[in-house]
């Protein structure tokens, strides 16, 4: 008898706390509706609701990881790292750590800090935990590279998880496409314009290569006519000038180039890739 | 045999009462539970719950959504004081020196909220209209005088309006603060402008000389070098009959000249609003870190 009635007891209290925890349930699904109808804002208003009144702490990994997807997709970044950050600390097994881990890297890309997001690789490569997602690692800090324009180390990076990885002939495309800045200016020394006609502004090459012509025979003409100040003063004013210009523009062009190069295969990141993205 | 048999029925019918007494109850301690609102999160006491959690996190837009909530069902001035608070914080300075209003009368917080009020006009940065309304003398908190004074006072620093008597504008401020602040008072009275014109005429005579006049002694000496220079080779070309060359240097020199001119009376302006900026950064730091001279309210 005794122990019908504190099975009763128990399945009355059972009732109430499963009414509570349905409740916690509820917050969460409406708080998940918000973020998949990418009201982030409100997203994060509820998951921190359910934070506060979550006394048993069943929620604490999830409420946090969405709130730092919220504020991450609100370009929040600092937010977004930091609740990443309380994420982990109430992760309960090692791929909700791992999962974790990979979003603060995969913010800190966005947030351009490349060196930290580089570091937390590193550091979580040498974890043995994760020894099974080597690869996973290797592609966000593939990821890391691109975004700061190293794209050879980035090939390097995604050619360790497969050789012919897309992203891995994109970044070898793109590293391959750029030009040298130091070829750029050196060619400019030697032929004032040949660095803006090897970066493919061969107008702009041939101007500079003609006006430099132009001073240099004003210069020496003014040198044979024994005319020695005008030849140092025209020299000086315009000759040096235009063959400063050309180096400098030789420089500006490759670097222009170089920019326009990265910047196509970032959007071509950003709209055509389908993999995972940042 | 019997016996137990009857034993077991009147047990189980026992057992039956029992059960049907606790689904009877069951209803009423759920609607018990309702009514105190303990498991709707968005019930006005868990709204003001959460809202004073996300208010202490700092998180002031969404704690002032949580406490306008609140306040649609309750009246309560410390909640009312929070919310605009709130709103001060994310500045929301209209909307806060607003609500900090409707704490002004039968509330314990008035005089703090007319403090913030005051605080709120400051910072929407009309400094004519906050020293209109600190002269008004309607809404001044008893408790704060002189801190509303001692704001009227530091908005002389912040617009171009005449400065009151250095004592006068002095005498509100603590005496360990009243040596800067008459050094600004000074700096403000008698900031050093350079004129456009001045330099442009100076340039015209001299090239050059007008962007020494503003303080660019290099640039000066330069542009007086380069436009000389432009001038004697325009002379000696012409000279030598290399008309084009002649043309060239002539043109170059005109432009020099005219240039100096132009960069001459620009340079004046720069130096004013480099003059002006620098003060207004230097005086807005030291009353920031003083918290112009305010005090810390927060309930």
């Amino acid at each position: 008898m005794k122990v019908r009635l504190v099975t009763i007891l128990l399945l009355f209290l059972s009732i109430n706390i499963v009414e509570g925890q349905d409740n916690l349930s509820v917050q969460l699904n409406y708080a998940n509706g918000l973020f998949r109808s990418e009201q982030y804002y409100d997203a994060v208003t509820e998951y921190k609701r359910l934070l506060f009144f979550d006394s048993t702490k069943t929620y604490q990994y999830e409420a946090n990881l969405k709130i730092g997807e919220s504020y991450k997709a609100g370009a929040k970044f600092d937010d977004a790292i930091k609740y990443f950050s309380f994420a982990e600390l109430n992760a309960s097994n090692d791929d909700e750590v791992f999962k974790t881990k990979t979003e603060i890297i995969r913010t800190n890309i966005l947030r351009r800090t490349t060196e930290r997001a580089l570091q937390l690789c590193d550091d979580l490569e040498k974890d043995e935990r994760f020894n099974t997602k080597i690869d996973t690692i290797n592609y966000w800090r593939g990821w890391a590279f691109m975004l700061s324009d190293d794209w050879k180390s980035a090939a390097k990076s995604f050619a360790k998880i497969n050789p012919n990885h897309e992203l891995k002939l994109l970044a070898e495309r793109t590293d391959k496409a750029k030009v040298s800045v130091t070829f750029a200016k050196v060619i400019s020394y030697i032929l004032p314009g040949a660095g803006s006609i090897y970066t493919g502004k061969i107008l702009s090459g041939f101007l500079s290569l003609g006006w430099n012509a132009l001073s240099g025979y004003w210069t020496i003409n003014s040198f044979i006519e024994k005319r020695a100040f005008d030849g140092i003063v025209v020299g000086e004013l315009l000759w040096l000038r235009f063959y400063r210009g050309a180096i400098q523009n030789a420089e500006d062009s490759a670097i222009e180039k170089n920019l326009e190069i990265s910047n196509k295969s970032l959007r071509f990141l950003q709209n055509e890739y389908k993999g995972t993205k940042l | 045999m019997i016996q137990s048999t009857f034993q077991k029925i009147f047990a189980l019918r026992t057992y039956s009462n029992i059960l049907w007494i606790l689904f009877l109850i069951i209803p009423f301690v759920k609607g018990y539970c309702q009514s105190t609102n303990s498991n709707n999160y968005f019930s006005p006491d868990n709204r003001l719950q959460f809202a004073n959690y996300l208010y202490k996190d700092k998180d002031y837009l969404r704690a002032a959504n949580e406490f306008k909530e609140y306040l649609k069902f309750n009246s309560n001035d410390t909640v009312q004081f929070r919310l605009s608070n709130s709103l001060f914080k994310i500045g929301r300075f209209t909307e806060a020196s607003d609500n900090f209003k409707g704490l002004f009368f039968g509330s314990k917080l008035s005089e703090e909220a007319r403090l913030m009020f005051f605080e709120s006009n400051f910072f929407q940065s009309d400094f004519n209209s906050f020293r209109n309304l600190a002269d008004q003398d309607v809404y001044l908190p008893q408790k704060y005088m002189k801190d509303i004074e001692r704001l009227k006072f530091a908005t002389y620093f912040f617009d171009n309006t005449t400065l009151p008597d250095e004592n006068i504008l002095l005498e509100p401020f603590p005496v360990s603060a009243q040596s800067q602040i008459a050094k600004f008072y000074i700096q403000k009275k008698f900031q050093l402008h350079k004129s456009p014109a001045t330099a442009a005429i100076l340039s015209a005579l001299i090239p050059g000389a007008g962007k020494i006049y503003t303080g660019e002694i290099g640039d000066g000496i330069t542009a007086l070098v380069a436009t000389a220079l432009s001038a004697y080779l325009a002379y000696t070309n012409f000279k030598a009959d290399h008309q084009f060359r002649g043309w060239l240097f002539t043109g170059l020199t005109a432009f020099f000249y005219g240039g100096n001119i132009y960069g001459s009376a620009a340079s004046a302006q720069i130096y004013n609003a480099r003059i002006r900026f620098d003060f207004d950064k230097e005086v807005k730091f030291y009353f920031e870190q003083r918290n112009y001279f305010l005090p810390q309210i927060d309930l």
